[in-house]
């Protein structure tokens, strides 16, 4: 299941939606939850927002959870992903898969996230406590754990 | 929508550079997503900041060798970063 919405959701009542759709084949469920933070420490932010592209968004995120489920033995999928202006220490996005065992379930949540980052249309603009507004640069790091998941089950580090 | 136009729409900061959303951009006959990319730098100098122009046609990314034809709908945005 794919969720793009501007409001907030309470990651509890997903992972227990998980659990009752799984009716017992689940032997593992591994969330993801991501939140707005600081862009660095010495730089607070205030608010981020989120553009998206409606219509690819949704469809990009239900292939890549799609991809997952081909690869490893999930039971079922979930992602939640908010848009609009969201504040400091807000939640942004819910990922869960649910596999008989935790090993599938550990790898499919992992891959969906970084794969999120570098193929699903959203964008973030900053706004820092101090007044500057931008919009963010993707990471070369993220890129690269992506693109590791095509050759093998294991990315990099998240920061070098 | 004629067969003589495809669908531009831009998103976050290029919308920002180019100063709207969606255009119906004059297009007669198929072209790559490299010419279309030369052809939008050549009418909006102020795309020269993003270095790294990304290319959706009919929501699905599209590599710069891809084919755009009359009637598509083509999305230009940086890329992704969301999560």
């Amino acid at each position: 299941m794919v969720i793009v919405q501007e409001a907030d959701f309470d990651g509890a009542a997903l992972q227990e939606t998980m659990r009752l759709r799984c009716q017992g084949q689940a032997g593992a469920i591994v969330t993801f939850t991501g939140y707005v933070r600081d862009y660095t420490p010495e730089a607070a932010t205030q608010t981020l927002y989120l553009e998206h592209y409606p219509g690819m968004c949704e469809r990009e995120l239900e292939d890549l959870a799609a991809s997952a489920r081909a690869r490893w033995q999930l039971a079922d999928t979930l992602i939640v992903h908010r848009v609009g202006a969201l504040e400091r220490n807000a939640r942004i996005v819910f990922v869960a898969a649910a596999s008989a065992h935790r090993g599938d379930a550990f790898r499919g949540c992992e891959f969906i996230i970084d794969a999120l980052k570098t193929r699903a249309p959203f964008w973030k603009r900053e706004t820092l406590v101090a007044g500057d507004s931008f919009w963010v640069e993707q990471k070369q790091t993220d890129h690269d754990r992506t693109q590791a998941w095509e050759s093998g089950p294991l990315p990099p580090k998240e920061n070098p | 929508m004629n067969g003589a136009t495809i669908d531009l729409l831009y998103f976050a900061r290029i919308a920002e550079l180019v100063g709207k959303r969606q255009e119906a951009w004059p297009l007669t006959q198929a072209c790559t997503g490299a010419q279309l990319l030369a052809a939008l730098q050549e009418r909006y100098p102020q795309l020269e900041p993003a270095a790294r122009l990304k290319l959706a046609i009919n929501q699905t990314h599209a590599k710069a060798s891809a084919t755009v034809q009359p009637g598509d709908e083509v999305a230009v945005f940086e890329p992704v970063t969301g999560g």
